[in-house]
């Protein structure tokens, strides 16, 4: 009710009326009303006016609140709710994220895995109008969360990755081929699978080309996105004395990333920091930035029910009055 | 009002008054005002049943026989009737008031003529509205009824006082004056005195029930009949129907004193109730 809206404002004028109304209830009362002609009045001043000849008046008051109840009632209002119906058609988005035991490293700070998470999170987060789904995949590849439009399950599912929780390896045909899965019967303008990784496909049962072939036939657009700094990374492993770090060489499959992007027309990254990676993200972002046409909808409920039930409450209770409780005679 | 309906009103009023006066008025009336302006006229020897107080011990004593004195009634009297056309009299709950003492003015013009009385009116309300001088007759008699139906008062309000100062200007003779009212006004004890010293003042108090006490009608809306203005009243409150019945006896004790303190002969009538006997009644105490 708060919202309350009126489609016919300018009836709200009458309102001004109501002054008038009053007027010609209260002066014009005592000339319509049936009197009884008596012979004297000179008693009038003995007899006290009680509660109910003090009251009497109330009956205009309630009639005219239920005119003025009426009025309102005729602006039409209306309680405006915004959030009722949002049907907005946006970019549907696999993040396909690797979480394999490399993505540990820590030339991102704290590690590559965090910091995509982070990343991956804020991307989340400025997509609003977007269905998204989350697959991790590293041996294996599952899909962490379907295309939805809850980001708040979104983000939560993010959190909740990491490495580990599948055999290790680098399935990036298995990773991207799920992504597929997940989204090829999408009815979404354009579909898009950010695939994350940083390592060189040595796992799984599906060539990543056979699956961009795949994905070009759905007419998906695969982003890809090396994530690993040039030349050294340390990686922590455990031994019996706490984590030492190693470094170990990166190793990306660059011509296998860029080659899917091209062939789906999207495009290949390299992140070399974090910094890069943010800028990455940020591009896709700006490259997936559809003009949607926002339908947003009005919902208008009519709410002159209360007002005229009021009205007509009064009037019923002025017309009890007059009938019980300020009878009037003649 | 129509003529003819005019004129079988009066006639009713004629038949029905009439014949009240005749048969129950006149002898009440006629012994009423017997002894008053009578006036010797001679001696005449005493026969059995003559009342020994006329005896007339000077004739008697000279021819040794009683003798009584003979006096004839003076019957040149006048009755004026003042009647109250105020617009209070137009309220009622069987007959309006204004129709009872229209009524009851009948039956006296036709007792006063029965006793070949000069007839006389005055109209009044806050002022004199008409003057019929005092005459005999039978058509004169028709008049004054005619014109008590046909009234139509220029004023409303009401001033006792006014008729009763008009009547000592026209009427210098002694007469015997009825005030029929319903004596909604204040003030009128001095005129009265005046009045009551030059004139024989009956007065007849005419009232309405719904005058008495006020029924439990919840609010009421009331209009003045005489000022016009109106008012709201609750007569459901039990304080009100009280304070009211108050108030009208205070006004009842008050004309009474009034009445009782300058010895005017008054009865009070109500209308829509027999007024035969209490007119008899008071005729009887004269």
């Amino acid at each position: 009710m708060e919202n309350l809206v009126f489609a016919y404002p300018f009836v709200l004028w009458g309102l001004l009326l109501l002054p008038l109304a009053g007027w010609w209830l209260f002066a014009r009362d005592k000339k319509t009303r049936p009197e009884l002609h008596y012979a004297d009045s000179g008693f009038v001043p003995v007899l006290k006016k009680s509660l109910r000849q003090r009251l009497y008046p109330l009956l205009h008051v309630c009639r005219l609140l239920a005119l003025a109840l009426m009025i309102v009632a005729l602006a039409r209002p209306q309680a405006k709710s915004k959030s009722s119906s949002k049907n907005i058609e946006g970019v549907d988005i696999v993040m396909a994220m690797d979480i394999s035991g490399s993505m540990l490293a820590e030339d991102f700070s704290p590690n590559r895995l965090e910091a995509s998470k982070q990343l991956a999170e804020d991307f989340i987060r400025a997509r609003e109008n977007d269905r998204i789904a989350i697959v991790a995949f590293s041996g294996e590849a599952y899909t962490q969360c379907p295309l939805t439009i809850d980001h708040g399950i979104l983000e939560n599912r993010i959190k909740q990755l990491k490495s580990g929780l599948i055999p290790d390896g680098t399935a990036l045909g298995d990773g991207l081929a799920v992504s597929i899965n997940r989204i090829r019967q999408s009815k979404a303008k354009s579909k898009v699978i950010i695939l994350l990784t940083d390592g060189v496909n040595n796992a799984g049962s599906i060539d990543p080309l056979t699956a961009s072939d795949l994905a070009k036939t759905y007419g998906i657009r695969v982003y890809t996105i090396g994530v690993g700094t040039k030349g050294l990374a340390p990686y922590p492993y455990r031994t019996p004395f706490g984590i030492q770090y190693q470094n170990v060489k990166v190793e990306i499959d660059e011509n296998l990333l860029s080659g899917i992007a091209q062939e789906t027309g999207g495009t290949y990254f390299r992140a070399t920091s974090k910094n890069k990676l943010k800028e990455i993200f940020d591009e896709i972002d700006k490259l997936e930035k559809t003009e949607i046409e926002v339908l947003s909808y009005e919902h208008r409920s009519e709410e002159y029910k209360p007002f005229l039930l009021a009205a007509l409450l009064l009037l019923l209770i002025e017309l009890a009055g007059r009938l019980f409780i300020f009878k009037t005679m003649p | 009002m129509e003529t003819s309906e005019l004129l079988r009103k009066v006639r009713k009023i004629e038949i029905k008054t009439k014949a009240l006066s005749r048969q129950i008025f006149s002898g009440q009336y006629h012994s009423a005002f017997k002894g008053r302006g009578m006036a010797f006229s001679e001696v005449r020897e005493y026969q059995y049943g003559d009342d020994i107080r006329f005896i007339d011990w000077n004739v008697t004593a000279r021819f040794h026989k009683p003798y009584v004195k003979v006096f004839e009634e003076e019957r040149e009297l006048t009755v004026m009737l003042l009647i109250d056309v105020s617009a209070s009299g137009l309220f009622g709950s069987a007959a309006q008031k204004r129709e009872t003492i229209c009524e009851i003015a009948a039956i006296l013009a036709f007792s006063a003529a029965q006793n070949n009385d000069k007839v006389g009116a005055v109209f009044f309300s806050s002022e004199v509205e008409k003057y019929i001088p005092p005459q005999k007759g039978r058509t004169h008699l028709l008049r004054i009824i005619r014109e008590m139906l046909d009234f139509e008062p220029v004023h409303a309000g009401t001033d006792i006082s006014a008729a009763l100062r008009f009547l000592r200007n026209v009427q210098k003779r002694k007469s015997t004056a009825f005030l029929l009212s319903d004596f909604m006004d204040s003030h009128y004890e001095e005129a009265v005195k005046i009045a009551c010293k030059a004139h024989e003042l009956i007065a007849i108090h005419v009232f309405d029930p719904l005058e008495k006490t006020l029924p439990d009608w919840g609010l009421l809306r009331i209009r003045d009949n005489e000022s016009g203005k109106s008012f709201m009243i609750d007569s459901s409150a039990s304080g009100n129907r009280k304070a009211f019945e108050e108030y009208r006896k205070d006004e009842d004790r008050r004309r009474n004193a009034i009445m009782a303190k300058y010895g005017i002969t008054h009865v009070s009538l109500c209308t829509g109730e027999d007024y035969v006997k209490p007119l008899i009644n008071m005729f009887s105490k004269l």
